[in-house]
């Protein structure tokens, strides 16, 4: 627990996304109980919690990605820039365009790694020529500390590189199509320690740009990457502020059992 | 572990690792009794393949050549053009019968001039070691070219088919004796002929590219016909089982909301896979002739059979490929802001092609194979004119490769098990290629992830 950073500030007082009395169900179960919170803009928030306390499916309602499974169904409001995301207009595709998301285990397409890059760009029409699209890949691996690495092998396929580079892959993927939050789902679970702490590095350059939400297992990674954490605990969230405040003054006996190791 | 096994052992002397304990034995016997199975197994298998291809080949290879008597013969223009018109229309009313009297005047004259001399041969059982199909190959020779009149030309003409069979090993002496149809003369005949170079075994193309013949005469007998019936119906199938059978599976697999009726579809396209061959023969006649019209025997007719049969052996397959692609490319598509049809395929699809290509290809060969449902809708029937270009020959009458073999193989003439052997090899070629086909597109689509 030595190596926390917890100096971090939250810079930014903008709400980018409010949920608001959020019921998830699967079929019968309650997954996700009166869950309320709001996501700033241009900060890391993490959800930390034991598995299966639902801080993934609650990560999946804030860009419907749950709506790819029949039996699950959403309750309450969530909106984004203030426009409620689950409002029958409103197209998922359109809003997976500007909240994207980066999974758990590394998943390119089986494409080259620029093909992998350019497919947001290519499917939004982002771009009018190929020397953007050359573009917008170059700065999004830029971004994604992946570029001096693969920029002689482009056209390699995705699948070919390592873990660590693979995750990093994904990152670039979902920040080419400059998307306003990203939402990422223990992307660190599959990788080594050099890999995760480069990752890591990576998150905190993107809050410049981005509000990240980040699920992890890991206090120590919570406590390293973010500004403000959210406590999961059976589909309840139980503790919600700065990331400092959580780590060294929880509130809730659970938080604290949970920090100190005693549930999870 | 470790902690494990000691405290198993505990209060045993420690075995030693040299010497297998009883447990260990039996299980390596054991190991070893089913390594003996599947290796039998396979080893029977291989013979049965040996055996087959054996007796096929055996059979069949014979089938591609053919006897033929090169037989100088002198176009009387007294007989095929009295009136010396040169008009095909005027000559077109000479008959098969007048070209036979050609051949034999042709005969009678070889053997005088080459000195012949052979006891108990009549001038009619001379003529008839060369095939009636003769006199008609020759008619349609003069019609076609009447320039040939008044000429002495040497023409490659069919040796009867017990001729044939003499020099392929059917025939003997012996069986000459009690045979009514050829002679010990007719034999000895031939020898002499063959001595000469006036007979001879060659290639035989007409096999693959000629009509099918009566039972009198199996040399002439060809596959022509039965070859394009088959193309034109695969034509059929390939144009129409791929796009519906891998929509069909897409939709089912993708898109189709799981409910009662879609379980009911799965259950009956899984049932459907099941039905015998023949109980869509009963339905093609019911619907496509009896119902929409479409005439019997035609090429259109078979492939639409075909294609409803094939269905959901397709089906099936492609969607168990689709099954098998990881989900996690599918979020990552959806993750990237792509629509649930551009998830399918950019993404998919390519990594599903494949799984879909082989169920395709394995679907199609059994198509081609197939001969129950072709019988109920007439296409057993025996058809000399080929049918013509696609798309208005695929409603002409035509055979299929599979249903020429029945075929030949209720005929009387022994000369006809070669013919129904040699068109197994056909068949069994035409399915090496699509295989062959199979492999090269499936090594082009595959990819790692």
């Amino acid at each position: 627990m030595n190596d926390m950073r917890l100096e971090q500030a939250v810079t930014s007082e903008e709400i980018k996304i409010a949920a608001r009395d959020v019921q998830v169900f699967y079929g019968d179960t309650h997954a996700i109980k009166d869950v309320g919170i709001d996501i700033l803009d241009k900060t890391v928030t993490a959800f930390i919690g034991p598995s299966g306390c639902g801080k993934s499916t609650f990560l999946r309602t804030l860009n419907r990605m749950n709506d790819t499974i029949d039996v699950c169904r959403v309750e309450g409001s969530i909106t984004l820039d203030g426009e409620d995301i689950y409002d029958k207009r409103v197209d998922p595709v359109q809003l997976r365009a500007r909240v994207g998301m980066v999974f758990q285990k590394p998943n390119p397409f089986p494409k080259s790694i620029y093909d992998n890059v350019a497919y947001g760009p290519k499917i939004h029409g982002l771009t009018r020529s190929k020397a953007e699209l050359d573009e917008i890949v170059e700065s999004s691996l830029r971004k994604a500390a992946l570029w001096n690495e693969v920029k002689d092998r482009l056209h390699a396929p995705g699948t070919g590189l390592s873990g660590g580079q693979q995750q990093r892959l994904c990152i670039a993927r979902a920040v080419a199509t400059s998307p306003e939050v990203l939402l990422m789902d223990e992307p660190c679970s599959a990788l080594d320690p050099i890999a995760t702490a480069q990752v890591e590095e990576l998150i905190d350059e993107l809050r410049a740009q981005f509000s990240v939400v980040i699920v992890t297992h890991s206090m120590q990674q919570a406590a390293r990457v973010s500004q403000r954490t959210a406590f999961f605990h059976l589909g309840n969230l139980v503790e919600f502020g700065e990331t400092s405040q959580i780590f060294t003054n929880p509130t809730d006996p659970r938080t604290e059992s949970y920090i100190t190791g005693r549930i999870g | 572990m470790t902690d494990l096994s000691t405290n198993a052992n505990a209060g045993q002397p420690k075995a030693s690792l040299l010497a297998a304990d009883a447990r260990t034995m039996r299980r390596n016997k054991a190991e070893a009794r089913f390594r003996a199975y599947g290796l039998g197994a396979v080893i029977v298998a291989l013979l049965a393949l040996a055996m087959l291809l054996i007796s096929i080949f055996g059979n069949g290879l014979s089938a591609f050549t053919q006897t033929r008597v090169h037989l100088p013969v002198t176009i009387a223009e007294a007989i095929v053009d009295k009136k010396g018109t040169r008009d095909p229309e005027v000559m077109k009313k000479v008959t098969t019968i007048g070209y036979g009297k050609l051949i034999k005047a042709a005969m009678v004259d070889l053997i005088a001039k080459e000195g012949i001399v052979i006891e108990g041969l009549s001038d009619k059982d001379a003529e008839a070691i060369i095939s009636k199909e003769a006199a008609a190959t020759l008619r349609d020779e003069v019609l076609a070219n009447p320039d040939l009149i008044g000429q002495t030309v040497t023409f490659d003409l069919l040796a009867n088919g017990r001729i044939d069979g003499y020099f392929k090993g059917r025939v003997s002496m012996e069986s000459a004796e009690l045979d009514s149809n050829v002679s010990p003369a007719q034999l000895h005949l031939a020898d002499a002929l063959k001595d000469k170079g006036y007979l001879s075994k060659t290639f035989n193309l007409d096999f693959i590219t000629a009509p099918d013949a009566s039972d009198q005469r199996p040399e002439a007998a060809g596959l022509g016909v039965a070859i394009l019936g088959s193309v034109y119906m695969m034509l059929v199938v390939l144009l129409l089982a791929p796009p519906i059978g891998v929509a069909a599976s897409i939709y089912l697999e993708e898109f189709a909301p799981k409910n009662k009726f879609t379980d009911l579809i799965e259950v009956n396209i899984a049932n459907l896979a099941a039905v015998p061959s023949i109980v869509f023969g009963i339905l093609g006649l019911a619907i496509f002739i009896n119902f929409a019209g479409l005439p019997q025997s035609a090429p259109i007719v078979g492939g639409l059979v075909l294609t409803l049969m094939t269905l959901p052996r397709v089906i099936i397959p492609a969607r168990a490929a689709l099954k098998a692609v990881p989900p996690s490319i599918r979020d990552a598509a959806l993750g990237v802001g792509a629509s649930k049809m551009q998830s399918v395929f950019h993404h998919v699809l390519p990594l599903a092609a494949p799984g879909i290509l082989t169920g395709l290809i394995i679907g199609l060969a059994q198509a081609l194979g197939e001969t129950a449902p072709l019988l109920l809708i007439g296409m057993v029937a025996f058809v000399r004119e080929y049918p013509g270009a696609p798309f208005d020959g695929l409603f002409d009458p035509a055979s299929a490769l599979p249903v020429q073999v029945y075929n030949w193989t209720q005929r009387a003439d022994p000369a006809f098990v070669e013919r129904a052997s040699g068109a197994i090899i056909v068949l069994l070629a035409f399915l090496v290629v699509m295989n062959t086909l199979a492999i090269i597109l499936r090594r082009r689509f595959e990819r790692r992830w």
